[in-house]
Protein backbone atom coordinates (compact mmCIF):
# COMPACT_ATOMS: atom_id res chain seq x y z
CA UNK A 1 0.00 0.00 0.00
CA UNK A 2 2.68 2.28 1.20
CA UNK A 3 4.36 1.50 -1.92
CA UNK A 4 2.01 2.08 -4.17
CA UNK A 5 1.48 5.50 -2.70
CA UNK A 6 5.46 6.42 -3.31
CA UNK A 7 5.26 4.88 -6.71
CA UNK A 8 1.64 7.10 -7.40
CA UNK A 9 3.89 10.38 -6.54
CA UNK A 10 6.30 9.67 -8.31
CA UNK A 11 4.87 9.05 -11.18
CA UNK A 12 5.01 12.17 -12.89
CA UNK A 13 8.81 12.33 -12.52
CA UNK A 14 9.73 8.75 -14.05
CA UNK A 15 7.65 9.65 -16.66
CA UNK A 16 9.64 12.97 -16.95
CA UNK A 17 12.56 10.90 -17.17
CA UNK A 18 11.29 8.59 -19.57
CA UNK A 19 10.50 11.36 -22.07
CA UNK A 20 13.78 13.20 -21.56
CA UNK A 21 15.26 9.16 -22.27
CA UNK A 22 13.54 9.51 -25.34
CA UNK A 23 14.28 12.83 -26.99
CA UNK A 24 17.76 12.43 -26.25
CA UNK A 25 18.00 8.54 -27.32
CA UNK A 26 16.22 10.03 -30.52
CA UNK A 27 18.62 13.02 -30.98
CA UNK A 28 21.50 11.04 -30.16
CA UNK A 29 20.35 8.31 -32.85
CA UNK A 30 19.93 10.74 -35.40
CA UNK A 31 23.74 11.90 -34.77
CA UNK A 32 25.20 9.06 -34.93
CA UNK A 33 23.32 7.85 -37.98
CA UNK A 34 24.75 11.59 -39.78
CA UNK A 35 28.58 10.72 -38.83
CA UNK A 36 27.24 13.75 -36.19
CA UNK A 37 26.52 16.45 -38.98
CA UNK A 38 23.66 16.83 -36.64
CA UNK A 39 25.80 17.28 -33.15
CA UNK A 40 25.02 14.78 -30.53
CA UNK A 41 23.29 15.84 -27.02
CA UNK A 42 27.15 16.07 -25.08
CA UNK A 43 28.27 18.39 -27.97
CA UNK A 44 24.75 20.63 -27.96
CA UNK A 45 25.34 20.49 -24.26
CA UNK A 46 28.31 22.44 -23.91
CA UNK A 47 27.50 25.03 -26.36
CA UNK A 48 24.35 25.42 -24.73
CA UNK A 49 26.05 26.12 -21.60
CA UNK A 50 28.51 28.91 -23.17
CA UNK A 51 25.35 30.40 -24.36
CA UNK A 52 23.76 30.74 -21.40
CA UNK A 53 27.10 31.29 -19.36
CA UNK A 54 27.06 34.68 -20.27
CA UNK A 55 23.23 35.39 -21.73
CA UNK A 56 23.60 39.12 -22.36
CA UNK A 57 26.88 39.95 -23.83
CA UNK A 58 26.70 42.37 -26.86
CA UNK A 59 29.72 43.05 -29.18
CA UNK A 60 28.13 44.70 -31.70
CA UNK A 61 25.09 44.28 -34.23
CA UNK A 62 25.63 41.40 -35.26
CA UNK A 63 27.02 39.38 -31.84
CA UNK A 64 24.93 39.24 -29.12
CA UNK A 65 24.17 36.97 -26.54
CA UNK A 66 21.09 34.78 -26.85
CA UNK A 67 19.44 36.64 -23.62
CA UNK A 68 19.20 40.32 -25.74
CA UNK A 69 18.01 38.12 -28.87
CA UNK A 70 15.27 36.59 -26.63
CA UNK A 71 14.24 39.97 -24.74
CA UNK A 72 13.80 41.65 -28.35
CA UNK A 73 11.70 38.40 -29.68
CA UNK A 74 9.67 38.92 -26.47
CA UNK A 75 9.26 42.62 -26.80
CA UNK A 76 7.97 42.26 -30.65
CA UNK A 77 5.97 38.84 -29.64
CA UNK A 78 4.02 41.24 -27.32
CA UNK A 79 3.62 44.11 -29.01
CA UNK A 80 2.07 42.45 -32.11
CA UNK A 81 -0.05 40.43 -29.52
CA UNK A 82 -1.24 43.22 -27.39
CA UNK A 83 -2.28 45.38 -30.55
CA UNK A 84 -3.90 42.32 -31.85
CA UNK A 85 -5.38 41.11 -29.05
CA UNK A 86 -6.90 44.90 -28.39
CA UNK A 87 -8.14 44.77 -31.91
CA UNK A 88 -9.85 41.56 -31.88
CA UNK A 89 -11.91 41.41 -28.57
CA UNK A 90 -13.65 44.69 -29.68
CA UNK A 91 -14.13 43.30 -32.86
CA UNK A 92 -14.97 39.81 -31.45
CA UNK A 93 -17.64 40.86 -28.86
CA UNK A 94 -19.30 42.95 -31.95
CA UNK A 95 -19.61 40.31 -34.21
CA UNK A 96 -20.22 37.88 -31.53
CA UNK A 97 -23.33 39.85 -30.97
CA UNK A 98 -24.61 40.96 -34.02
CA UNK A 99 -25.76 38.97 -36.73
CA UNK A 100 -25.11 41.79 -39.01
CA UNK A 101 -21.65 42.21 -38.02
CA UNK A 102 -21.13 38.60 -38.34
CA UNK A 103 -22.47 38.18 -41.84
CA UNK A 104 -20.61 41.26 -43.58
CA UNK A 105 -16.88 40.40 -41.34
CA UNK A 106 -17.08 36.89 -41.28
CA UNK A 107 -16.38 36.08 -44.85
CA UNK A 108 -13.43 38.85 -44.78
CA UNK A 109 -11.75 36.76 -42.09
CA UNK A 110 -12.58 33.65 -43.61
CA UNK A 111 -10.50 34.57 -46.91
CA UNK A 112 -7.79 36.36 -44.64
CA UNK A 113 -7.03 33.90 -41.92
CA UNK A 114 -5.45 30.78 -43.74
CA UNK A 115 -3.04 33.22 -45.44
CA UNK A 116 0.50 33.08 -44.13
CA UNK A 117 0.95 35.82 -41.44
CA UNK A 118 4.75 35.75 -43.49
CA UNK A 119 2.36 37.21 -46.81
CA UNK A 120 1.74 40.55 -45.02
CA UNK A 121 5.78 41.22 -44.71
CA UNK A 122 6.08 43.23 -47.62
CA UNK A 123 3.17 45.22 -46.77
CA UNK A 124 4.56 46.09 -43.65
CA UNK A 125 7.54 47.00 -44.81
CA UNK A 126 5.92 49.44 -47.23
CA UNK A 127 3.96 50.71 -44.43
CA UNK A 128 6.34 51.06 -41.71
CA UNK A 129 9.13 51.14 -43.84
CA UNK A 130 11.43 49.12 -41.32
CA UNK A 131 11.64 45.94 -40.59
CA UNK A 132 10.93 46.08 -37.17
CA UNK A 133 7.33 47.43 -37.42
CA UNK A 134 6.81 45.36 -40.35
CA UNK A 135 7.91 41.88 -38.13
CA UNK A 136 5.41 43.62 -34.74
CA UNK A 137 3.03 43.90 -38.11
CA UNK A 138 3.10 40.16 -39.34
CA UNK A 139 2.73 39.66 -35.48
CA UNK A 140 -0.62 41.37 -34.98
CA UNK A 141 -1.96 39.46 -37.83
CA UNK A 142 -0.99 36.62 -36.79
CA UNK A 143 -2.43 37.27 -33.16
CA UNK A 144 -5.81 38.79 -34.44
CA UNK A 145 -7.46 35.51 -35.77
CA UNK A 146 -7.79 32.91 -32.81
CA UNK A 147 -8.62 35.53 -30.34
CA UNK A 148 -11.30 37.47 -32.66
CA UNK A 149 -12.74 34.03 -33.86
CA UNK A 150 -12.84 32.71 -29.89
CA UNK A 151 -14.26 35.56 -28.28
CA UNK A 152 -17.06 35.63 -31.06
CA UNK A 153 -17.42 32.10 -30.42
CA UNK A 154 -17.96 32.75 -26.97
CA UNK A 155 -20.43 35.51 -26.82
CA UNK A 156 -22.62 34.21 -29.03
CA UNK A 157 -22.98 31.36 -27.49
CA UNK A 158 -24.01 32.86 -23.71
CA UNK A 159 -27.12 30.99 -22.88
CA UNK A 160 -30.70 32.09 -23.01
CA UNK A 161 -31.00 32.39 -19.12
CA UNK A 162 -28.26 34.77 -18.46
CA UNK A 163 -30.03 37.05 -21.84
CA UNK A 164 -32.92 36.69 -20.04
CA UNK A 165 -31.93 37.88 -16.72
CA UNK A 166 -30.49 41.27 -18.49
CA UNK A 167 -33.76 41.57 -20.37
CA UNK A 168 -36.24 40.76 -17.41
CA UNK A 169 -34.29 43.51 -15.38
CA UNK A 170 -33.69 45.76 -17.83
CA UNK A 171 -29.99 46.17 -18.14
CA UNK A 172 -28.33 49.14 -19.94
CA UNK A 173 -26.18 48.24 -22.70
CA UNK A 174 -23.19 48.85 -20.30
CA UNK A 175 -24.10 46.90 -18.06
CA UNK A 176 -25.01 44.26 -20.59
CA UNK A 177 -21.56 44.05 -21.71
CA UNK A 178 -20.28 44.27 -18.27
CA UNK A 179 -21.86 42.43 -16.08
CA UNK A 180 -23.22 39.12 -18.64
CA UNK A 181 -20.92 39.34 -22.28
CA UNK A 182 -17.44 39.81 -20.82
CA UNK A 183 -17.81 37.35 -17.99
CA UNK A 184 -19.35 34.95 -20.30
CA UNK A 185 -17.42 35.42 -22.62
CA UNK A 186 -13.63 35.70 -20.85
CA UNK A 187 -12.76 31.86 -20.59
CA UNK A 188 -13.06 31.87 -25.02
CA UNK A 189 -11.62 34.61 -25.26
CA UNK A 190 -8.32 33.57 -23.09
CA UNK A 191 -8.60 30.67 -25.04
CA UNK A 192 -7.72 32.92 -28.15
CA UNK A 193 -5.41 34.95 -26.49
CA UNK A 194 -3.39 31.66 -25.45
CA UNK A 195 -3.63 30.15 -28.66
CA UNK A 196 -2.66 33.30 -30.31
CA UNK A 197 0.66 33.61 -28.19
CA UNK A 198 1.24 30.34 -29.33
CA UNK A 199 1.11 31.06 -32.94
CA UNK A 200 3.04 34.55 -32.61
CA UNK A 201 5.93 32.85 -30.52
CA UNK A 202 5.57 30.17 -33.58
CA UNK A 203 5.93 33.05 -36.00
CA UNK A 204 8.27 35.23 -34.98
CA UNK A 205 11.12 33.03 -35.67
CA UNK A 206 10.26 32.65 -39.31
CA UNK A 207 9.50 36.50 -39.48
CA UNK A 208 12.92 37.10 -37.67
CA UNK A 209 14.63 35.47 -40.52
CA UNK A 210 13.09 37.93 -42.94
CA UNK A 211 13.86 40.93 -41.01
CA UNK A 212 17.46 40.26 -39.45
CA UNK A 213 18.57 42.30 -36.57
CA UNK A 214 18.72 40.84 -33.06
CA UNK A 215 16.09 38.23 -32.20
CA UNK A 216 15.72 34.73 -31.65
CA UNK A 217 14.67 33.94 -35.09
CA UNK A 218 17.41 36.07 -37.02
CA UNK A 219 20.15 33.98 -34.11
CA UNK A 220 18.71 30.63 -36.19
CA UNK A 221 19.88 32.33 -39.36
CA UNK A 222 22.93 33.47 -38.18
CA UNK A 223 23.91 30.81 -37.08
CA UNK A 224 22.86 28.34 -39.81
CA UNK A 225 25.58 31.01 -42.14
CA UNK A 226 28.13 30.93 -39.04
CA UNK A 227 27.53 26.85 -39.58
CA UNK A 228 27.20 26.55 -35.84
CA UNK A 229 24.00 23.57 -35.44
CA UNK A 230 24.84 23.65 -31.94
CA UNK A 231 23.44 26.99 -31.31
CA UNK A 232 20.95 26.19 -33.45
CA UNK A 233 19.69 22.96 -31.83
CA UNK A 234 19.99 25.01 -28.30
CA UNK A 235 17.91 27.59 -30.02
CA UNK A 236 15.25 25.42 -30.80
CA UNK A 237 15.47 23.99 -27.52
CA UNK A 238 15.10 26.82 -25.64
CA UNK A 239 12.23 28.58 -27.97
CA UNK A 240 10.82 25.72 -27.05
CA UNK A 241 10.72 26.37 -23.59
CA UNK A 242 9.60 29.94 -23.87
CA UNK A 243 7.18 28.98 -26.06
CA UNK A 244 5.84 26.07 -23.27
CA UNK A 245 6.32 28.35 -20.62
CA UNK A 246 3.87 31.53 -22.42
CA UNK A 247 1.20 28.69 -22.55
CA UNK A 248 1.85 27.83 -18.93
CA UNK A 249 1.22 30.90 -18.06
CA UNK A 250 -2.10 31.44 -20.41
CA UNK A 251 -3.03 28.29 -19.02
CA UNK A 252 -3.02 29.60 -15.39
CA UNK A 253 -4.92 32.71 -16.60
CA UNK A 254 -7.79 30.32 -17.87
CA UNK A 255 -7.60 28.68 -14.64
CA UNK A 256 -7.92 31.69 -12.96
CA UNK A 257 -10.83 33.36 -14.89
CA UNK A 258 -12.96 30.07 -14.72
CA UNK A 259 -16.32 30.75 -13.28
CA UNK A 260 -17.64 28.08 -11.10
CA UNK B 1 -70.82 14.65 -7.35
CA UNK B 2 -69.77 17.63 -7.84
CA UNK B 3 -68.75 20.56 -6.14
CA UNK B 4 -68.41 24.24 -6.48
CA UNK B 5 -66.60 26.15 -3.79
CA UNK B 6 -67.68 29.53 -5.91
CA UNK B 7 -71.08 29.21 -3.85
CA UNK B 8 -69.74 28.06 -0.68
CA UNK B 9 -70.68 30.85 1.75
CA UNK B 10 -68.21 33.88 1.95
CA UNK B 11 -66.57 34.68 5.22
CA UNK B 12 -67.23 38.07 6.26
CA UNK B 13 -63.14 38.62 7.32
CA UNK B 14 -62.00 38.07 4.05
CA UNK B 15 -61.10 40.26 1.44
CA UNK B 16 -62.95 38.93 -2.23
CA UNK B 17 -65.64 41.68 -2.50
CA UNK B 18 -62.93 44.46 -2.39
CA UNK B 19 -60.68 42.46 -4.74
CA UNK B 20 -63.41 41.50 -7.26
CA UNK B 21 -64.13 45.65 -6.93
CA UNK B 22 -60.38 46.25 -7.59
CA UNK B 23 -59.34 47.52 -11.03
CA UNK B 24 -57.44 45.05 -13.46
CA UNK B 25 -53.93 44.32 -12.88
CA UNK B 26 -53.11 41.92 -15.61
CA UNK B 27 -55.44 41.31 -18.63
CA UNK B 28 -54.66 38.15 -20.81
CA UNK B 29 -56.94 38.73 -23.90
CA UNK B 30 -57.25 35.54 -26.04
CA UNK B 31 -53.60 34.80 -26.12
CA UNK B 32 -52.11 31.75 -27.90
CA UNK B 33 -48.46 31.11 -28.23
CA UNK B 34 -46.94 29.20 -30.92
CA UNK B 35 -43.58 28.02 -31.10
CA UNK B 36 -41.52 27.38 -34.39
CA UNK B 37 -39.91 24.15 -34.32
CA UNK B 38 -37.82 21.95 -36.79
CA UNK B 39 -40.78 19.93 -37.24
CA UNK B 40 -43.09 22.96 -37.91
CA UNK B 41 -44.96 25.33 -35.69
CA UNK B 42 -45.84 23.90 -32.20
CA UNK B 43 -49.30 25.72 -30.28
CA UNK B 44 -48.39 25.38 -26.53
CA UNK B 45 -51.17 27.94 -25.09
CA UNK B 46 -54.19 28.91 -27.52
CA UNK B 47 -57.12 30.87 -26.41
CA UNK B 48 -56.04 31.85 -23.31
CA UNK B 49 -58.46 34.87 -21.43
CA UNK B 50 -57.26 35.51 -17.96
CA UNK B 51 -58.11 38.78 -15.97
CA UNK B 52 -56.51 39.13 -12.33
CA UNK B 53 -57.28 42.15 -10.26
CA UNK B 54 -54.69 44.08 -8.37
CA UNK B 55 -53.38 42.35 -5.31
CA UNK B 56 -54.82 38.94 -6.06
CA UNK B 57 -52.83 35.76 -5.94
CA UNK B 58 -53.20 33.48 -8.44
CA UNK B 59 -51.52 30.05 -8.44
CA UNK B 60 -51.53 28.44 -11.64
CA UNK B 61 -51.30 24.57 -12.21
CA UNK B 62 -51.05 21.55 -14.71
CA UNK B 63 -48.96 19.36 -15.54
CA UNK B 64 -45.14 19.41 -16.84
CA UNK B 65 -45.36 20.92 -20.20
CA UNK B 66 -48.92 22.04 -20.70
CA UNK B 67 -47.61 25.78 -21.14
CA UNK B 68 -47.19 26.95 -17.61
CA UNK B 69 -44.28 28.71 -17.82
CA UNK B 70 -45.34 29.87 -21.49
CA UNK B 71 -48.60 31.88 -20.07
CA UNK B 72 -46.15 33.01 -17.54
CA UNK B 73 -43.61 34.23 -20.25
CA UNK B 74 -46.25 36.16 -22.11
CA UNK B 75 -47.42 38.13 -19.03
CA UNK B 76 -43.67 39.04 -18.02
CA UNK B 77 -42.77 40.05 -21.60
CA UNK B 78 -40.31 37.10 -22.30
CA UNK B 79 -42.56 35.88 -24.90
CA UNK B 80 -44.18 37.14 -27.17
CA UNK B 81 -47.70 36.04 -27.77
CA UNK B 82 -48.75 34.72 -31.24
CA UNK B 83 -52.31 36.08 -30.92
CA UNK B 84 -53.63 38.14 -28.79
CA UNK B 85 -52.91 41.20 -26.15
CA UNK B 86 -51.65 40.83 -22.29
CA UNK B 87 -52.26 43.98 -20.54
CA UNK B 88 -50.29 44.96 -16.83
CA UNK B 89 -51.08 47.78 -15.21
CA UNK B 90 -53.21 49.13 -17.89
CA UNK B 91 -50.47 48.94 -20.57
CA UNK B 92 -49.87 46.55 -23.28
CA UNK B 93 -47.13 43.86 -22.68
CA UNK B 94 -44.44 44.54 -25.06
CA UNK B 95 -41.55 43.12 -22.99
CA UNK B 96 -40.29 43.07 -19.73
CA UNK B 97 -40.41 46.02 -17.30
CA UNK B 98 -39.72 47.37 -13.55
CA UNK B 99 -43.20 46.44 -13.18
CA UNK B 100 -42.74 42.75 -13.14
CA UNK B 101 -40.23 40.68 -11.14
CA UNK B 102 -39.61 37.50 -12.10
CA UNK B 103 -38.85 34.27 -10.81
CA UNK B 104 -37.20 31.87 -13.33
CA UNK B 105 -38.31 28.34 -13.09
CA UNK B 106 -34.41 27.72 -13.20
CA UNK B 107 -33.48 30.82 -11.38
CA UNK B 108 -31.42 32.14 -13.65
CA UNK B 109 -28.60 33.89 -11.73
CA UNK B 110 -25.42 35.00 -13.11
CA UNK B 111 -22.40 32.43 -12.28
CA UNK B 112 -19.84 34.70 -12.08
CA UNK B 113 -21.55 36.97 -10.03
CA UNK B 114 -22.37 36.35 -6.13
CA UNK B 115 -25.52 36.70 -4.52
CA UNK B 116 -24.97 39.78 -3.07
CA UNK B 117 -23.94 41.32 -6.68
CA UNK B 118 -27.13 39.00 -8.43
CA UNK B 119 -29.10 41.12 -6.82
CA UNK B 120 -27.11 44.44 -6.52
CA UNK B 121 -27.14 44.72 -10.08
CA UNK B 122 -30.81 44.27 -10.83
CA UNK B 123 -31.33 46.88 -8.00
CA UNK B 124 -28.85 49.35 -9.77
CA UNK B 125 -30.16 48.60 -13.04
CA UNK B 126 -34.38 49.18 -12.03
CA UNK B 127 -33.38 52.04 -9.07
CA UNK B 128 -31.31 54.49 -11.32
CA UNK B 129 -32.53 57.29 -9.37
CA UNK B 130 -31.37 55.88 -5.74
CA UNK B 131 -28.29 56.26 -4.31
CA UNK B 132 -25.40 53.50 -3.91
CA UNK B 133 -26.14 53.65 -0.42
CA UNK B 134 -29.97 52.82 -0.94
CA UNK B 135 -29.57 50.31 -3.26
CA UNK B 136 -26.37 48.60 -0.89
CA UNK B 137 -29.35 48.77 2.05
CA UNK B 138 -32.60 47.38 0.03
CA UNK B 139 -29.96 45.06 -1.44
CA UNK B 140 -29.37 43.74 2.41
CA UNK B 141 -32.64 44.36 3.38
CA UNK B 142 -33.71 41.20 0.60
CA UNK B 143 -31.20 38.84 1.31
CA UNK B 144 -31.46 38.87 4.95
CA UNK B 145 -35.13 38.59 4.65
CA UNK B 146 -34.25 35.35 2.60
CA UNK B 147 -31.84 34.25 5.04
CA UNK B 148 -28.86 34.20 2.83
CA UNK B 149 -27.01 37.24 4.32
CA UNK B 150 -24.33 35.21 5.63
CA UNK B 151 -24.05 33.52 2.17
CA UNK B 152 -23.64 37.05 0.40
CA UNK B 153 -20.30 36.30 -0.86
CA UNK B 154 -20.87 32.84 -2.39
CA UNK B 155 -20.81 32.40 -6.32
CA UNK B 156 -24.59 30.68 -7.20
CA UNK B 157 -22.07 27.72 -8.11
CA UNK B 158 -21.32 27.10 -4.07
CA UNK B 159 -25.04 27.23 -3.71
CA UNK B 160 -27.85 24.60 -3.29
CA UNK B 161 -30.71 24.48 -5.20
CA UNK B 162 -33.12 25.70 -2.62
CA UNK B 163 -30.37 28.75 -1.53
CA UNK B 164 -30.84 29.79 -5.36
CA UNK B 165 -34.12 29.80 -5.31
CA UNK B 166 -33.94 32.47 -2.43
CA UNK B 167 -31.89 34.40 -4.11
CA UNK B 168 -33.76 34.69 -7.38
CA UNK B 169 -37.14 35.43 -4.62
CA UNK B 170 -34.98 38.21 -2.88
CA UNK B 171 -33.59 39.81 -6.46
CA UNK B 172 -37.39 39.96 -7.62
CA UNK B 173 -38.64 41.30 -4.39
CA UNK B 174 -35.78 43.77 -4.29
CA UNK B 175 -37.02 45.60 -7.53
CA UNK B 176 -40.26 46.43 -5.66
CA UNK B 177 -42.74 45.61 -8.38
CA UNK B 178 -46.38 45.34 -8.49
CA UNK B 179 -46.57 42.20 -10.02
CA UNK B 180 -44.72 39.18 -8.92
CA UNK B 181 -44.53 36.33 -11.24
CA UNK B 182 -43.20 33.24 -9.77
CA UNK B 183 -42.35 29.71 -11.90
CA UNK B 184 -42.26 27.62 -9.42
CA UNK B 185 -40.50 29.68 -6.77
CA UNK B 186 -40.44 26.74 -3.97
CA UNK B 187 -40.22 23.74 -5.93
CA UNK B 188 -36.68 23.31 -4.71
CA UNK B 189 -37.12 23.77 -0.92
CA UNK B 190 -37.33 21.79 1.79
CA UNK B 191 -40.52 21.73 3.97
CA UNK B 192 -39.90 23.79 6.35
CA UNK B 193 -37.90 26.53 3.79
CA UNK B 194 -40.71 26.73 1.88
CA UNK B 195 -43.15 27.32 4.67
CA UNK B 196 -40.98 30.58 5.89
CA UNK B 197 -40.56 31.06 2.42
CA UNK B 198 -44.93 31.24 1.90
CA UNK B 199 -44.88 33.19 5.62
CA UNK B 200 -42.25 35.67 3.69
CA UNK B 201 -44.28 36.07 0.69
CA UNK B 202 -47.75 37.04 2.32
CA UNK B 203 -46.22 39.23 5.08
CA UNK B 204 -44.50 41.35 1.65
CA UNK B 205 -48.00 40.94 0.19
CA UNK B 206 -49.53 42.78 3.43
CA UNK B 207 -46.78 45.46 3.96
CA UNK B 208 -47.90 46.52 0.80
CA UNK B 209 -51.79 46.49 1.98
CA UNK B 210 -51.98 43.54 -0.17
CA UNK B 211 -51.53 45.95 -3.27
CA UNK B 212 -49.19 43.27 -5.30
CA UNK B 213 -50.68 41.39 -7.21
CA UNK B 214 -49.05 37.44 -7.63
CA UNK B 215 -49.25 35.04 -10.04
CA UNK B 216 -47.64 31.48 -8.93
CA UNK B 217 -46.84 28.25 -10.76
CA UNK B 218 -46.56 25.40 -8.84
CA UNK B 219 -47.07 21.79 -8.50
CA UNK B 220 -48.32 22.09 -4.83
CA UNK B 221 -51.84 22.05 -4.49
CA UNK B 222 -51.50 22.87 -0.61
CA UNK B 223 -49.08 25.19 -1.62
CA UNK B 224 -51.76 26.82 -4.12
CA UNK B 225 -54.33 26.72 -1.99
CA UNK B 226 -52.91 28.11 1.10
CA UNK B 227 -51.87 30.88 -0.41
CA UNK B 228 -53.90 32.40 -3.68
CA UNK B 229 -57.27 33.22 -4.15
CA UNK B 230 -57.88 31.35 -7.78
CA UNK B 231 -56.29 28.31 -8.85
CA UNK B 232 -55.98 27.96 -12.34
CA UNK B 233 -55.96 24.87 -13.53
CA UNK B 234 -55.04 24.46 -17.37
CA UNK B 235 -55.41 21.48 -19.79
CA UNK B 236 -53.00 19.40 -20.66
CA UNK B 237 -50.67 20.51 -24.17
CA UNK B 238 -50.69 21.00 -26.95
CA UNK B 239 -52.77 23.98 -27.29
CA UNK B 240 -53.74 24.14 -23.83
CA UNK B 241 -56.17 25.94 -22.86
CA UNK B 242 -57.79 26.80 -18.69
CA UNK B 243 -59.18 24.26 -17.85
CA UNK B 244 -61.07 25.97 -14.52
CA UNK B 245 -60.53 28.30 -12.63
CA UNK B 246 -60.77 27.62 -8.88
CA UNK B 247 -62.02 30.04 -5.75
CA UNK B 248 -60.26 29.69 -2.95
CA UNK B 249 -62.43 31.56 -0.72
CA UNK B 250 -60.72 30.68 2.67
CA UNK B 251 -60.51 33.96 4.82
CA UNK B 252 -56.78 35.43 5.40
CA UNK B 253 -54.71 35.56 7.54
CA UNK B 254 -55.02 31.36 7.36
CA UNK B 255 -53.18 29.63 9.74
CA UNK B 256 -51.61 26.50 7.70
CA UNK B 257 -52.45 24.04 11.09
CA UNK B 258 -55.79 24.47 11.05
CA UNK B 259 -56.75 25.33 7.20
CA UNK B 260 -56.56 21.69 6.04
CA UNK B 261 -58.96 20.79 8.83
CA UNK B 262 -61.63 23.48 7.36
CA UNK B 263 -64.52 21.53 5.43
CA UNK B 264 -63.86 24.49 2.43
CA UNK B 265 -59.84 23.62 2.09
CA UNK B 266 -60.55 19.55 1.38
CA UNK B 267 -63.52 20.68 -0.83
CA UNK B 268 -61.19 22.79 -2.59
CA UNK B 269 -58.11 19.95 -2.38
CA UNK B 270 -60.05 17.50 -4.00
CA UNK B 271 -61.49 19.38 -6.62
CA UNK B 272 -58.31 19.83 -7.82
CA UNK B 273 -57.02 16.73 -7.69
CA UNK B 274 -60.01 15.88 -9.82
CA UNK B 275 -59.07 18.22 -12.43
CA UNK B 276 -55.49 16.69 -12.57
CA UNK B 277 -55.91 13.40 -12.60
CA UNK B 278 -59.05 11.93 -13.73
CA UNK B 279 -59.15 8.88 -12.70
CA UNK B 280 -59.05 11.05 -9.22
CA UNK B 281 -62.49 9.90 -7.18
CA UNK B 282 -63.18 10.93 -3.29
CA UNK B 283 -64.62 7.63 -2.87
CA UNK B 284 -61.30 6.19 -2.90
CA UNK B 285 -60.11 8.06 0.12
N1 LIG C 1 -38.82 28.01 -27.05
C1 LIG C 1 -39.60 26.93 -27.31
N2 LIG C 1 -39.55 26.33 -28.51
C2 LIG C 1 -40.33 25.26 -28.79
N3 LIG C 1 -41.18 24.71 -27.92
C3 LIG C 1 -41.26 25.25 -26.69
C4 LIG C 1 -40.47 26.38 -26.31
N4 LIG C 1 -40.76 26.70 -25.04
C5 LIG C 1 -41.68 25.80 -24.63
N5 LIG C 1 -41.99 24.94 -25.63
C6 LIG C 1 -42.97 23.85 -25.56
O1 LIG C 1 -44.17 24.36 -25.08
C7 LIG C 1 -44.77 23.46 -24.15
C8 LIG C 1 -45.04 24.18 -22.84
O2 LIG C 1 -43.81 24.46 -22.22
P1 LIG C 1 -43.73 25.17 -20.82
O3 LIG C 1 -42.32 25.37 -20.47
O4 LIG C 1 -44.59 26.37 -20.84
O5 LIG C 1 -44.39 24.06 -19.86
P2 LIG C 1 -44.66 24.10 -18.29
O6 LIG C 1 -46.11 23.93 -18.09
O7 LIG C 1 -44.03 25.28 -17.69
O8 LIG C 1 -43.94 22.77 -17.82
P3 LIG C 1 -43.17 22.47 -16.43
O9 LIG C 1 -44.21 22.26 -15.39
O10 LIG C 1 -42.44 21.20 -16.70
O11 LIG C 1 -42.29 23.62 -16.16
C9 LIG C 1 -43.85 22.28 -24.04
O12 LIG C 1 -44.36 21.24 -24.84
C10 LIG C 1 -42.54 22.77 -24.58
O13 LIG C 1 -41.87 21.74 -25.22
MG1 LIG D 1 -42.44 25.55 -16.48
Amino acid sequence: MKKLLNLQTYLPLLFGIGSTIILIGAWWGISLLTNSEIPSPLMTWSVFNEMLATPFYDYGPNDKGIGNQLVSSLIRVFSGFGLGSLVAIPLGLLIGSSKTAFRLINPIIQILRPVSPLAWFPLGLLAFKAAEGATIFIIFVTSVWPTLINTAFGVASIPQDHKNVAKAYGFSRWKYITKVIIPFALPHIITGLRLSIGVAWMVIVAGEMLSGGVGIGFFVWDSWNALSLEKILSAILIIGTVGLLLDKGFDWLQKRFAFA
Amino acid sequence: MTIHPISAPVDSASEFHKIQSRPASIEVKDISVAFKTPKGTFTAIKDIDLTIQKGEIVALIGHSGCGKSTLMGTISGMTQPTNGTVMANGNVVKGPGPDRGIVFQNYSLLPWLSVYQNIYEAVDSVFKGKTSAEKREITEENLKMVNLWPHKDKLPGQLSGGMKQRVAIARAFAINPSILLLDEPFGALDALTKGSMHIELLKLWNLDNRNKTIVMVTHDIEEAIFLSDRVVVMNNGPAATIKEIVDVRLPRPRNKKDIVHDPAYMEIHDRLMGLLFDKFSIEDD
